[in-house]
Protein backbone atom coordinates (compact mmCIF):
# COMPACT_ATOMS: atom_id res chain seq x y z
CA UNK A 1 0.00 0.00 0.00
CA UNK A 2 2.86 2.38 0.87
CA UNK A 3 4.59 1.40 -2.39
CA UNK A 4 1.42 2.18 -4.33
CA UNK A 5 1.10 5.60 -2.67
CA UNK A 6 4.75 6.38 -3.46
CA UNK A 7 4.25 5.35 -7.08
CA UNK A 8 1.15 7.53 -7.29
CA UNK A 9 3.04 10.56 -5.93
CA UNK A 10 5.99 9.95 -8.26
CA UNK A 11 3.64 9.91 -11.26
CA UNK A 12 3.02 13.62 -10.60
CA UNK A 13 6.60 14.39 -11.68
CA UNK A 14 6.79 11.81 -14.48
CA UNK A 15 8.16 14.22 -17.10
CA UNK A 16 10.83 15.98 -15.01
CA UNK A 17 13.55 13.86 -16.63
CA UNK A 18 12.10 13.88 -20.16
CA UNK A 19 14.76 13.54 -22.88
CA UNK A 20 14.67 13.07 -26.65
CA UNK A 21 16.52 9.75 -26.21
CA UNK A 22 14.24 7.90 -23.75
CA UNK A 23 11.40 10.42 -23.49
CA UNK A 24 9.50 9.46 -20.28
CA UNK A 25 11.58 6.30 -19.71
CA UNK A 26 13.42 7.54 -16.61
CA UNK A 27 10.21 8.92 -15.08
CA UNK A 28 8.51 5.56 -15.61
CA UNK A 29 11.45 3.78 -13.92
CA UNK A 30 11.26 6.12 -10.93
CA UNK A 31 7.50 5.66 -10.61
CA UNK A 32 7.76 1.85 -10.93
CA UNK A 33 10.56 1.49 -8.38
CA UNK A 34 8.35 1.25 -5.22
CA UNK A 35 6.19 -1.43 -6.88
CA UNK A 36 9.25 -3.58 -7.68
CA UNK A 37 10.39 -3.83 -4.03
CA UNK A 38 9.15 -7.47 -3.74
CA UNK A 39 11.74 -8.45 -6.39
CA UNK A 40 14.60 -7.41 -4.06
CA UNK A 41 14.87 -11.01 -2.81
CA UNK A 42 16.14 -11.99 -6.28
CA UNK A 43 18.85 -9.45 -7.26
CA UNK A 44 19.17 -10.69 -10.86
CA UNK A 45 15.43 -10.37 -11.52
CA UNK A 46 15.39 -6.98 -9.79
CA UNK A 47 18.29 -5.67 -11.93
CA UNK A 48 16.71 -6.92 -15.16
CA UNK A 49 13.37 -5.33 -14.20
CA UNK A 50 15.07 -2.01 -13.34
CA UNK A 51 16.96 -2.00 -16.65
CA UNK A 52 13.74 -2.65 -18.61
CA UNK A 53 11.81 -0.03 -16.64
CA UNK A 54 14.15 2.78 -17.78
CA UNK A 55 13.88 2.05 -21.52
CA UNK A 56 12.23 4.40 -24.03
CA UNK A 57 8.60 5.17 -23.28
CA UNK A 58 6.22 7.95 -24.22
CA UNK A 59 2.51 8.32 -23.48
CA UNK A 60 0.20 10.93 -22.07
CA UNK A 61 1.53 11.69 -18.56
CA UNK A 62 -1.91 11.38 -16.91
CA UNK A 63 -2.46 7.90 -18.38
CA UNK A 64 1.10 6.63 -17.92
CA UNK A 65 -0.03 5.17 -14.57
CA UNK A 66 -1.78 2.41 -16.53
CA UNK A 67 1.55 1.46 -18.13
CA UNK A 68 3.40 1.69 -14.81
CA UNK A 69 0.84 -0.57 -13.12
CA UNK A 70 0.72 -3.08 -15.98
CA UNK A 71 4.50 -3.27 -16.40
CA UNK A 72 5.03 -3.69 -12.64
CA UNK A 73 2.37 -6.43 -12.50
CA UNK A 74 4.03 -8.23 -15.43
CA UNK A 75 7.44 -8.04 -13.70
CA UNK A 76 5.99 -9.35 -10.41
CA UNK A 77 4.16 -12.14 -12.26
CA UNK A 78 7.46 -13.23 -13.83
CA UNK A 79 6.45 -12.64 -17.46
CA UNK A 80 9.34 -13.08 -19.95
CA UNK A 81 11.42 -9.92 -20.46
CA UNK A 82 10.77 -9.75 -24.21
CA UNK A 83 7.02 -9.89 -23.61
CA UNK A 84 7.28 -7.04 -21.09
CA UNK A 85 9.23 -4.90 -23.56
CA UNK A 86 6.62 -5.64 -26.25
CA UNK A 87 3.88 -4.54 -23.83
CA UNK A 88 5.81 -1.34 -23.17
CA UNK A 89 5.99 -0.56 -26.90
CA UNK A 90 2.37 -1.53 -27.49
CA UNK A 91 1.03 0.74 -24.73
CA UNK A 92 3.03 3.82 -25.68
CA UNK A 93 1.05 4.89 -28.78
CA UNK A 94 -2.54 4.25 -27.64
CA UNK A 95 -2.06 5.77 -24.18
CA UNK A 96 -0.49 8.81 -25.84
CA UNK A 97 -3.21 9.23 -28.44
CA UNK A 98 -6.11 8.70 -26.02
CA UNK A 99 -4.63 11.01 -23.41
CA UNK A 100 -3.82 13.75 -25.90
CA UNK A 101 -7.37 13.53 -27.28
CA UNK A 102 -8.97 13.48 -23.82
CA UNK A 103 -6.85 16.08 -22.03
CA UNK A 104 -4.83 18.30 -24.39
CA UNK A 105 -7.55 18.56 -27.07
CA UNK A 106 -10.56 18.08 -24.78
CA UNK A 107 -10.54 18.71 -21.04
CA UNK A 108 -7.88 21.48 -20.99
CA UNK A 109 -9.49 23.70 -23.69
CA UNK A 110 -12.94 22.94 -22.24
CA UNK A 111 -11.80 23.96 -18.75
CA UNK A 112 -10.18 27.13 -20.05
CA UNK A 113 -13.22 27.92 -22.23
CA UNK A 114 -15.44 27.60 -19.17
CA UNK A 115 -13.10 29.76 -17.08
CA UNK A 116 -12.95 32.40 -19.82
CA UNK A 117 -16.76 32.50 -20.04
CA UNK A 118 -16.95 32.80 -16.25
CA UNK A 119 -14.47 35.68 -16.20
CA UNK A 120 -16.43 37.58 -18.87
CA UNK A 121 -19.61 37.12 -16.77
CA UNK A 122 -17.93 38.67 -13.73
CA UNK A 123 -17.14 35.52 -11.73
CA UNK A 124 -13.39 36.19 -12.04
CA UNK A 125 -11.23 34.52 -9.44
CA UNK A 126 -13.97 32.21 -8.14
CA UNK A 127 -14.55 30.49 -11.47
CA UNK A 128 -10.79 30.13 -12.01
CA UNK A 129 -10.35 28.54 -8.56
CA UNK A 130 -13.23 26.12 -9.23
CA UNK A 131 -11.84 25.23 -12.66
CA UNK A 132 -8.39 24.47 -11.25
CA UNK A 133 -9.86 22.40 -8.40
CA UNK A 134 -12.17 20.44 -10.71
CA UNK A 135 -9.45 19.82 -13.26
CA UNK A 136 -6.98 18.57 -10.67
CA UNK A 137 -9.59 16.33 -9.08
CA UNK A 138 -10.18 14.77 -12.51
CA UNK A 139 -6.47 14.55 -13.28
CA UNK A 140 -5.76 12.78 -9.96
CA UNK A 141 -8.75 10.45 -10.36
CA UNK A 142 -7.66 9.45 -13.90
CA UNK A 143 -4.07 8.81 -12.78
CA UNK A 144 -5.31 6.66 -9.87
CA UNK A 145 -7.71 4.79 -12.17
CA UNK A 146 -4.91 4.12 -14.66
CA UNK A 147 -2.60 2.78 -11.98
CA UNK A 148 -5.36 0.57 -10.59
CA UNK A 149 -6.42 -0.86 -13.96
CA UNK A 150 -2.78 -1.49 -14.90
CA UNK A 151 -2.02 -3.36 -11.68
CA UNK A 152 -5.24 -5.35 -11.90
CA UNK A 153 -4.88 -6.48 -15.53
CA UNK A 154 -1.11 -6.59 -16.12
CA UNK A 155 -0.26 -7.90 -19.58
CA UNK A 156 -3.94 -7.70 -20.64
CA UNK A 157 -4.32 -4.02 -19.75
CA UNK A 158 -4.85 -2.87 -23.36
CA UNK A 159 -8.04 -4.94 -23.59
CA UNK A 160 -9.24 -3.61 -20.23
CA UNK A 161 -8.68 -0.02 -21.38
CA UNK A 162 -10.44 -0.61 -24.71
CA UNK A 163 -13.51 -1.88 -22.77
CA UNK A 164 -13.47 1.03 -20.34
CA UNK A 165 -15.05 4.53 -20.44
CA UNK A 166 -11.86 6.06 -21.88
CA UNK A 167 -12.19 5.47 -25.66
CA UNK A 168 -15.77 6.79 -25.59
CA UNK A 169 -15.03 9.83 -23.42
CA UNK A 170 -12.01 11.08 -25.36
CA UNK A 171 -13.81 12.32 -28.52
CA UNK A 172 -16.73 13.71 -26.49
CA UNK A 173 -14.35 15.89 -24.47
CA UNK A 174 -13.27 17.48 -27.75
CA UNK A 175 -16.90 18.23 -28.68
CA UNK A 176 -17.48 19.93 -25.33
CA UNK A 177 -14.27 21.92 -25.78
CA UNK A 178 -15.36 23.05 -29.27
CA UNK A 179 -18.70 24.38 -27.95
CA UNK A 180 -17.13 26.16 -24.96
CA UNK A 181 -14.30 27.73 -26.97
CA UNK A 182 -16.77 28.77 -29.69
CA UNK A 183 -19.05 30.41 -27.11
CA UNK A 184 -16.15 32.07 -25.31
CA UNK A 185 -14.66 33.73 -28.42
CA UNK A 186 -17.21 36.58 -28.94
CA UNK A 187 -17.68 37.05 -25.17
CA UNK A 188 -13.95 37.39 -24.59
CA UNK A 189 -13.58 39.77 -27.54
CA UNK A 190 -16.28 42.05 -26.13
CA UNK A 191 -14.83 41.83 -22.61
CA UNK A 192 -11.27 42.59 -23.70
CA UNK A 193 -12.27 45.47 -25.94
CA UNK A 194 -14.74 47.01 -23.50
CA UNK A 195 -13.90 50.68 -23.15
CA UNK A 196 -12.70 51.12 -26.69
CA UNK A 197 -15.79 53.22 -27.56
CA UNK A 198 -17.91 50.78 -29.51
CA UNK A 199 -17.35 47.40 -27.88
CA UNK A 200 -19.85 45.29 -29.85
CA UNK A 201 -18.88 46.71 -33.24
CA UNK A 202 -15.18 46.51 -32.51
CA UNK A 203 -15.60 42.96 -31.18
CA UNK A 204 -17.53 41.78 -34.22
CA UNK A 205 -14.94 43.30 -36.56
CA UNK A 206 -11.99 41.79 -34.68
CA UNK A 207 -13.58 38.34 -34.36
CA UNK A 208 -14.75 38.31 -37.99
CA UNK A 209 -11.32 39.34 -39.26
CA UNK A 210 -9.53 36.82 -37.05
CA UNK A 211 -11.98 34.05 -38.00
CA UNK A 212 -11.40 34.78 -41.69
CA UNK A 213 -7.64 34.63 -41.19
CA UNK A 214 -8.02 31.47 -39.10
CA UNK A 215 -10.01 29.79 -41.91
CA UNK A 216 -7.58 30.97 -44.60
CA UNK A 217 -4.59 29.60 -42.69
CA UNK A 218 -6.20 26.32 -41.63
CA UNK A 219 -4.16 24.19 -44.01
CA UNK A 220 -0.99 26.24 -43.75
CA UNK A 221 -0.89 27.38 -40.11
CA UNK A 222 0.94 30.57 -39.32
CA UNK A 223 2.50 31.53 -36.02
CA UNK A 224 -0.05 33.83 -34.40
CA UNK A 225 2.48 35.16 -31.84
CA UNK A 226 4.98 36.00 -34.62
CA UNK A 227 2.19 37.60 -36.67
CA UNK A 228 1.13 39.66 -33.63
CA UNK A 229 4.65 40.86 -32.81
CA UNK A 230 5.21 41.73 -36.48
CA UNK A 231 1.90 43.62 -36.71
CA UNK A 232 2.71 45.47 -33.47
CA UNK A 233 6.11 46.51 -34.86
CA UNK A 234 4.44 47.82 -38.03
CA UNK A 235 1.86 49.67 -35.92
CA UNK A 236 4.61 51.35 -33.90
CA UNK A 237 6.43 52.29 -37.12
CA UNK A 238 3.26 53.70 -38.65
CA UNK A 239 2.39 55.72 -35.53
CA UNK A 240 5.96 56.98 -35.24
CA UNK A 241 6.12 58.07 -38.90
CA UNK A 242 2.71 59.77 -38.61
CA UNK A 243 3.72 61.74 -35.50
CA UNK B 1 12.34 46.30 -8.73
CA UNK B 2 11.09 47.37 -5.31
CA UNK B 3 7.74 48.29 -6.92
CA UNK B 4 6.83 44.56 -7.02
CA UNK B 5 6.33 42.13 -4.18
CA UNK B 6 9.35 40.49 -5.74
CA UNK B 7 9.72 37.38 -3.59
CA UNK B 8 6.07 36.37 -3.99
CA UNK B 9 6.14 36.90 -7.77
CA UNK B 10 9.43 35.02 -8.09
CA UNK B 11 8.05 32.06 -6.14
CA UNK B 12 4.81 32.06 -8.14
CA UNK B 13 6.73 32.35 -11.44
CA UNK B 14 8.87 29.38 -10.42
CA UNK B 15 5.87 27.28 -9.36
CA UNK B 16 4.07 27.87 -12.65
CA UNK B 17 7.27 27.05 -14.57
CA UNK B 18 7.54 23.69 -12.80
CA UNK B 19 3.86 23.02 -13.47
CA UNK B 20 4.36 23.28 -17.25
CA UNK B 21 5.83 19.79 -17.63
CA UNK B 22 7.87 18.60 -14.66
CA UNK B 23 5.38 18.66 -11.79
CA UNK B 24 1.63 18.01 -11.66
CA UNK B 25 0.59 19.87 -14.85
CA UNK B 26 -2.43 21.13 -12.93
CA UNK B 27 -3.33 24.22 -15.05
CA UNK B 28 -1.23 26.59 -12.87
CA UNK B 29 0.92 27.35 -15.92
CA UNK B 30 -2.11 28.47 -17.97
CA UNK B 31 -1.93 32.24 -18.57
CA UNK B 32 -5.42 32.85 -17.16
CA UNK B 33 -4.55 31.08 -13.89
CA UNK B 34 -0.97 32.37 -13.62
CA UNK B 35 -2.15 35.89 -14.47
CA UNK B 36 -5.07 35.88 -12.03
CA UNK B 37 -2.84 34.87 -9.10
CA UNK B 38 -0.14 37.38 -10.14
CA UNK B 39 -2.87 40.07 -10.23
CA UNK B 40 -3.90 39.17 -6.68
CA UNK B 41 -0.26 39.30 -5.52
CA UNK B 42 0.05 42.75 -7.12
CA UNK B 43 -3.28 43.90 -5.68
CA UNK B 44 -4.70 44.44 -9.18
CA UNK B 45 -6.78 41.33 -9.95
CA UNK B 46 -8.42 42.92 -13.02
CA UNK B 47 -5.05 43.48 -14.69
CA UNK B 48 -4.20 39.84 -13.98
CA UNK B 49 -7.46 38.61 -15.48
CA UNK B 50 -7.31 40.83 -18.56
CA UNK B 51 -3.67 40.18 -19.46
CA UNK B 52 -4.00 36.50 -18.52
CA UNK B 53 -7.09 36.15 -20.69
CA UNK B 54 -5.43 37.81 -23.69
CA UNK B 55 -2.39 35.50 -23.41
CA UNK B 56 -4.68 32.49 -22.85
CA UNK B 57 -6.01 33.00 -26.40
CA UNK B 58 -2.49 32.35 -27.72
CA UNK B 59 -1.87 29.44 -25.34
CA UNK B 60 -5.03 27.66 -26.54
CA UNK B 61 -3.32 27.17 -29.91
CA UNK B 62 -0.55 25.11 -28.28
CA UNK B 63 -0.65 21.31 -28.03
CA UNK B 64 2.17 20.20 -25.69
CA UNK B 65 2.45 16.70 -27.13
CA UNK B 66 5.43 14.36 -27.20
CA UNK B 67 8.67 15.87 -28.43
CA UNK B 68 7.05 19.06 -29.76
CA UNK B 69 8.54 22.43 -28.86
CA UNK B 70 6.16 24.75 -27.09
CA UNK B 71 6.32 28.16 -25.40
CA UNK B 72 6.26 28.57 -21.61
CA UNK B 73 3.45 31.02 -20.92
CA UNK B 74 3.49 30.75 -17.09
CA UNK B 75 6.37 32.95 -15.94
CA UNK B 76 5.86 35.10 -19.06
CA UNK B 77 2.32 35.90 -17.91
CA UNK B 78 3.50 36.67 -14.36
CA UNK B 79 6.01 39.18 -15.81
CA UNK B 80 3.41 40.65 -18.19
CA UNK B 81 0.99 41.22 -15.28
CA UNK B 82 3.83 42.71 -13.18
CA UNK B 83 4.30 45.22 -16.00
CA UNK B 84 0.61 45.94 -16.54
CA UNK B 85 -0.63 46.10 -12.94
CA UNK B 86 -1.54 49.55 -11.69
CA UNK B 87 -1.84 51.02 -15.19
CA UNK B 88 -4.95 51.89 -17.22
CA UNK B 89 -5.77 48.69 -19.16
CA UNK B 90 -5.86 50.46 -22.53
CA UNK B 91 -2.30 51.61 -21.89
CA UNK B 92 -1.03 48.32 -20.53
CA UNK B 93 -2.75 45.56 -22.53
CA UNK B 94 -0.80 45.84 -25.80
CA UNK B 95 2.74 46.18 -24.40
CA UNK B 96 2.05 43.63 -21.60
CA UNK B 97 0.83 40.96 -24.02
CA UNK B 98 3.74 41.63 -26.39
CA UNK B 99 6.16 41.25 -23.47
CA UNK B 100 4.41 38.01 -22.51
CA UNK B 101 4.64 36.60 -26.05
CA UNK B 102 8.36 37.31 -26.36
CA UNK B 103 9.11 35.87 -22.91
CA UNK B 104 6.96 32.78 -23.56
CA UNK B 105 8.95 31.96 -26.67
CA UNK B 106 12.22 32.59 -24.88
CA UNK B 107 10.89 30.20 -22.20
CA UNK B 108 10.30 27.61 -24.91
CA UNK B 109 14.00 27.73 -25.77
CA UNK B 110 14.89 27.10 -22.12
CA UNK B 111 12.76 23.92 -22.17
CA UNK B 112 14.97 22.55 -24.95
CA UNK B 113 18.03 23.49 -22.88
CA UNK B 114 16.56 21.66 -19.87
CA UNK B 115 16.04 18.54 -21.96
CA UNK B 116 19.64 18.70 -23.17
CA UNK B 117 20.98 19.03 -19.62
CA UNK B 118 18.94 15.98 -18.58
CA UNK B 119 20.18 14.10 -21.66
CA UNK B 120 23.78 14.93 -20.65
CA UNK B 121 23.16 13.47 -17.17
CA UNK B 122 21.51 10.45 -18.80
CA UNK B 123 24.44 9.84 -21.16
CA UNK B 124 26.85 9.72 -18.22
CA UNK B 125 24.75 7.06 -16.49
CA UNK B 126 23.58 5.06 -19.52
CA UNK B 127 25.71 1.95 -18.91
CA UNK B 128 24.69 1.73 -15.24
CA UNK B 129 21.03 2.21 -16.19
CA UNK B 130 21.20 -0.59 -18.77
CA UNK B 131 22.79 -2.88 -16.14
CA UNK B 132 19.85 -2.15 -13.83
CA UNK B 133 22.05 -0.63 -11.11
CA UNK B 134 19.88 0.55 -8.20
CA UNK B 135 19.36 4.26 -7.48
CA UNK B 136 20.54 5.57 -10.89
CA UNK B 137 17.15 6.48 -12.39
CA UNK B 138 16.05 8.43 -9.27
CA UNK B 139 19.33 10.41 -9.37
CA UNK B 140 18.81 11.41 -13.03
CA UNK B 141 15.19 12.23 -12.25
CA UNK B 142 16.15 14.42 -9.31
CA UNK B 143 18.71 16.19 -11.51
CA UNK B 144 15.87 16.85 -13.99
CA UNK B 145 13.65 18.32 -11.25
CA UNK B 146 16.47 20.54 -9.96
CA UNK B 147 17.38 21.70 -13.47
CA UNK B 148 13.75 22.65 -14.13
CA UNK B 149 13.55 24.44 -10.78
CA UNK B 150 16.59 26.53 -11.76
CA UNK B 151 15.18 27.07 -15.28
CA UNK B 152 11.82 28.24 -13.96
CA UNK B 153 13.32 30.55 -11.30
CA UNK B 154 15.75 32.07 -13.83
CA UNK B 155 12.95 32.60 -16.35
CA UNK B 156 10.77 34.29 -13.70
CA UNK B 157 13.66 36.53 -12.63
CA UNK B 158 14.49 37.54 -16.22
CA UNK B 159 10.80 38.22 -16.91
CA UNK B 160 10.40 40.40 -13.82
CA UNK B 161 13.58 42.31 -14.66
CA UNK B 162 12.27 42.96 -18.19
CA UNK B 163 8.91 44.09 -16.76
CA UNK B 164 10.63 46.50 -14.35
CA UNK B 165 12.78 47.99 -17.13
CA UNK B 166 9.79 48.36 -19.46
CA UNK B 167 7.77 50.05 -16.73
CA UNK B 168 10.33 52.86 -16.72
CA UNK B 169 10.28 53.28 -20.52
CA UNK B 170 8.56 56.40 -21.98
CA UNK B 171 4.74 56.10 -22.27
CA UNK B 172 3.16 55.64 -25.69
CA UNK B 173 0.48 58.09 -26.82
CA UNK B 174 -3.19 57.07 -26.39
CA UNK B 175 -3.74 56.31 -30.10
CA UNK B 176 -0.76 53.95 -30.24
CA UNK B 177 -1.81 52.25 -27.00
CA UNK B 178 -5.28 51.57 -28.40
CA UNK B 179 -3.90 50.36 -31.71
CA UNK B 180 -1.55 47.94 -29.94
CA UNK B 181 -4.41 46.64 -27.76
CA UNK B 182 -6.47 45.91 -30.90
CA UNK B 183 -3.47 44.23 -32.57
CA UNK B 184 -2.77 41.86 -29.65
CA UNK B 185 -6.44 40.96 -29.16
CA UNK B 186 -6.84 40.28 -32.89
CA UNK B 187 -3.65 38.19 -32.83
CA UNK B 188 -5.06 36.22 -29.92
CA UNK B 189 -8.21 35.48 -31.87
CA UNK B 190 -6.26 34.39 -34.94
CA UNK B 191 -4.52 31.92 -32.60
CA UNK B 192 -7.58 30.60 -30.79
CA UNK B 193 -9.86 30.38 -33.85
CA UNK B 194 -7.14 28.95 -36.11
CA UNK B 195 -6.23 26.42 -33.43
CA UNK B 196 -9.85 25.42 -32.79
CA UNK B 197 -10.51 24.95 -36.52
CA UNK B 198 -7.38 22.84 -37.05
CA UNK B 199 -8.14 20.73 -33.97
CA UNK B 200 -11.78 20.27 -34.96
CA UNK B 201 -10.76 18.12 -37.94
CA UNK B 202 -14.12 16.50 -38.65
CA UNK B 203 -17.21 18.32 -40.02
CA UNK B 204 -19.12 17.14 -36.91
CA UNK B 205 -16.69 18.89 -34.57
CA UNK B 206 -16.83 22.00 -36.81
CA UNK B 207 -20.58 22.05 -36.22
CA UNK B 208 -20.04 21.95 -32.44
CA UNK B 209 -17.62 24.85 -32.78
CA UNK B 210 -20.03 26.83 -35.00
CA UNK B 211 -22.86 26.11 -32.54
CA UNK B 212 -20.77 27.42 -29.67
CA UNK B 213 -19.84 30.52 -31.66
CA UNK B 214 -23.51 31.16 -32.45
CA UNK B 215 -24.39 30.82 -28.75
CA UNK B 216 -21.66 33.30 -27.87
CA UNK B 217 -22.81 35.84 -30.44
CA UNK B 218 -26.41 35.40 -29.25
CA UNK B 219 -25.32 35.91 -25.66
CA UNK B 220 -23.46 39.04 -26.67
CA UNK B 221 -26.47 40.39 -28.56
CA UNK B 222 -28.75 39.81 -25.57
CA UNK B 223 -26.56 41.84 -23.22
Amino acid sequence: MIGLARTFLRLASLQASWTYERMQGIGIAVAMEPLLVPLAENPDRASAARARSAQYFNAHPFLAGAAVGALARAELDGEPGERILRLRTALSGPLGALGDQLFWAGVVPAAMGLAMLGVTQGYGLGVIALTVLGYNALRIAVTAWGLRIGLAHGIRVAHAISESWLPRAAPRAGDVAAVLIGAAVPMVAAWLLRGSGEPVRASVLVVAGAAALGVLTMRRPLSAPALTVGAAALTLLWRWSAA
Amino acid sequence: MTEFPLAALLIWGTVVGLDLASMLQGLFNRPLVAGAVAGVILNDPMAGLRIGLALELFALDVLPVGASRYPDYGAATVAAVAFGAGQAWTAALGPAVLLGLVLAHFGGLTIVLHRRVTAWALARAEAALDRGAPGIAPKIHLAGVLADLIRSAALAAIGLLAAALLKHAPQLDVGTQRALAIVVVAGGFVAVIGGALRRAGSPRRMLWLAGGLALGVLGLGLR
